[in-house]
């Protein structure tokens, strides 16, 4: 919907307009219809939406000029637009700047808005307007709109216009706003991520809701007296035979300008890549407990905080393809992550990527190194999910057993293909995890012998994913052991063996 | 003459592939060689007996003379706060011949080994006191109660053990585990008070 108006906007009326084009417009339309509207106190702009107007018009329309075309009073400018409440008319309650606004052109408006966004420092090549409005004028207009269509439904003109409906009055404000707007702040609107966001709140809305909620959340049939927005029997047979009385589609309760409130932001950008771990004291996210930091950083922080203070955003959020214990390595081609940045004052890019990266990877203490860092849109998530759900994850752990290694235990670790092993939750994690067992499976092992050592060894393994290494090499009292399968005894005895005498492992990460 | 040109493009540009190819599994293996010299960075100063996996991730307590004489436990406690019981090598049944032949944990009011405890808040977890009886342990001629030595959670009994009760006998600092005890910080400062290091063990038992 947005987009469409943005667009029309281009499409419509010449950019000019002056005060006797207005005329001439308001002159062509049904004058029936027309004095009607203004007699029941409805703005020009407002007038021009149940018409089906739309364009570059509304932003050069000057509240100071307009006069009812019929009987050439004054306009109904001077005073609240029954529907619109002002929000078309430019007056409102600034609540940046406390105090009650009233201007002629939509300019002026335009200024305010331009004014805060340069406050704010974004760096951007092109915006696009959000506006939020009351669900209290939105009733209005409903209600405005189905009296409209029960007294005017028969009349040519309306059948014509019948498709097209009324604009709305977002699409009103933009077709005031946009113009000037892209010349105040030299680009052009379109759909982008830096946002410009116009927000109107009313004090009566609350109580409009309270109302409904009495009615046990049935607006329509409490507003049946005063209007009918589902065009309901009662109403059309009073409109038509002229006794339904007009003031009570407007109670006068209502009638105060809206609260205006406008801001900018940046929707969030995501950059994806690979992480290295060579600390094994660095934790994967901020651990802190009891004001304590665990470890002496972590890969989060690293990351993001880099990320951030470059791209000046106002925080971050990091998410990892699974994850490393705080004392294991991660090598190799490195984990898949992803990081959203929200709110960046300034545009990244590609090259601006590539520099974050050369930061990280040349920071003195070499914790952590980042792989391939760039710009990534919704693809980031498909690489993310694959990465955890890649089913084997490849591990080298150096293994320390009080017996002395043999051949035979080489080859015959060798052998073993898809070991089944049967792990009950770790007692490092029984606090928080629940009590399983969980069958995994080892798909294969690699003993390397570590040069003049005839008790440690580094042992490569390929495993499920989800398989705790440390627990299956050091058998956690036995809580963690292969399926008993008669080719497994040997293992069994080697890993009894490990887990019966004193082992003690460091473990990498290597997928 | 133009069949001649095509084949010399054709060769040079087999050429460019094989030199590109080449390059890569050059930066491949400089890459598997770096990987390398890392996984064995952690091979320089190793110590000849490293400290076991038990010793490095538990705090190692006993409790000495627990409500009887030479009724001696471990207390293996976790960072986490999970306590692993278990009966210290210098406990009385270790001395009777043949060792431990059997292990019940039908004692006290229930069944220690049917309890079903489910999820991470550890539903169905009985809450036992440090005196209240774990299982009871027979040897040849004499039987001997276990007890919790922490008030806490029971989340689990080795099962295993009943099956093979001579776990108890070849590995009771291990596979022969008793049981999983999770108290409140609070309960075990109290009872922290009560036990004694590793060191202060060896010393007291005389064990090397």
């Amino acid at each position: 919907m947005e987009q469409k108006a943005e667009e029309e906007v281009s499409n419509a009326f010449p950019p000019s307009f002056s005060s006797s084009d207005l005329k001439q417009l308001l002159h062509s339309l049904p004058s029936n219809a027309l004095n009607h509207f203004f007699s029941l106190g409805v703005c020009v702009r407002c007038i021009l939406r149940l018409f089906g107007i739309k364009g570059p018009i509304y932003a050069s329309i000057d509240n100071g000029s307009v006069e009812n075309p019929v009987d050439s009073t004054a306009s109904n400018e001077t005073k609240l637009c029954n529907v619109c409440l002002g929000i078309l008319q430019f007056r409102f309650y600034d609540d940046r700047e406390k105090r009650m606004f009233q201007k002629d052109a939509a300019y002026d408006v335009a200024l305010l808005i331009a004014d805060m966004v340069r406050q704010e420092g974004y760096q951007f090549d092109s915006f696009s307007l959000e506006v939020s409005i009351p669900p209290l004028i939105l009733q209005k207009e409903a209600s405005l709109w189905s009296y409209i269509q029960t007294k005017y439904g028969s009349e040519p003109w309306f059948q014509e216009k019948i498709h097209t409906g009324c604009v709305s009055i977002k699409d009103a404000l933009k077709f005031s706003l946009i113009n000037p707007l892209e010349k105040l702040l030299d680009c052009k609107s379109s759909w982008c991520p830096f946002r410009i966001r116009l927000t109107y709140t009313h004090t009566k809305a609350s109580e409009g809701v309270a109302k409904c909620s009495d009615n046990g959340g049935s607006c329509k049939r409490r507003k049946t007296d005063e209007s009918d927005s589902t065009g309901e029997r009662p109403l059309s047979s009073s409109v038509e035979n002229g006794s339904f009385d007009c003031s009570k589609l407007f109670p006068k309760s209502e009638n105060e300008p809206c609260h205006f409130t406008y801001n900018c932001f940046r929707t969030p950008f995501y950059f994806g890549g690979r992480y290295l771990k060579y600390s094994r004291n660095v934790s994967q996210t901020c651990w802190i407990i009891d004001d304590e930091r665990m470890g002496e950083a972590s890969v989060e922080e690293i990351i993001g905080i880099k990320v951030l203070q470059a791209c000046r955003g106002d925080n971050y959020k990091f998410h990892a393809a699974g994850r490393e214990d705080i004392d294991v390595r991660m090598l190799g081609p490195g984990r898949p992550f992803i990081l959203e940045v929200q709110n960046t004052r300034l545009v990244p890019t590609e090259q601006f990527a590539n520099n974050i990266e050369k930061m990280i990877n040349e920071e003195e203490n070499k914790l952590v190194r980042v792989k391939n860092l760039k710009l990534v849109g919704s693809d980031g998530w498909n690489l993310m999910r694959e990465g955890e759900g890649e089913k084997q994850k490849q591990y080298a752990a150096l293994v320390w057993t009080s017996r002395p290694l043999k051949d035979e235990d080489f080859q015959q670790v060798s052998s073993l293909k898809d070991l089944k092993v049967v792990q009950r939750t770790p007692i490092r994690v029984l606090h928080r995890r629940s009590p399983l067992e969980r069958e995994k499976i080892i798909h294969w092992m690699k003993m390397e012998t570590v040069a003049g050592s005839s008790q440690y060894f580094l042992l490569h393994l390929c495993t499920q994913a989800g398989t705790y290494i440390k627990e299956f090499v050091h058998g956690d009292l036995g809580r963690t052991h292969p399926r008993y399968d008669k080719n497994l005894r040997l293992m069994q005895c080697l890993m009894a063996k490990m887990s019966g005498t004193h082992t003690n492992l460091l473990v990498t990460a290597l997928f | 003459m133009s069949d001649h040109i095509t084949e010399e493009s054709n060769f040079s540009e087999t050429k460019e592939k094989e030199k590109e190819k080449e390059k890569q599994k050059e930066q491949d293996e400089a890459e598997d060689e770096e990987l390398r010299k890392l996984l064995l960075s952690d091979v320089q100063n190793l110590p000849s007996t490293p400290p076991s996996a038990v010793e490095s991730n538990f705090a190692i307590y006993f409790a000495l003379d627990f409500m009887k004489p030479r009724h001696d436990q471990y207390v293996y406690r976790h960072a986490n706060g999970l306590c692993v019981i278990g009966l210290a090598p210098s406990h009385v049944a270790f001395k009777d011949e043949g060792g431990i032949t059997a292990i019940d944990f039908n004692v006290g009011k229930s069944d220690r080994s049917g309890v079903k405890v489910t999820g991470k808040r550890k539903k169905n977890a009985q809450h036992f006191e440090s005196n209240t009886a774990l299982c009871k342990v027979s040897t040849k001629n004499d039987s001997y109660i276990v007890r919790c030595c922490v008030k806490g959670s029971l989340l689990e009994v080795n099962q295993q053990l009943i099956k093979q009760p001579e776990l108890l006998n070849a590995s009771a600092d291990r596979e022969g585990y008793i049981a999983i005890i999770m108290p409140k910080p609070a309960d075990w400062l109290k009872i922290k008070a009560s036990l004694v290091s590793f060191e202060e063990y060896k010393k007291l038992r005389e064990v090397s």
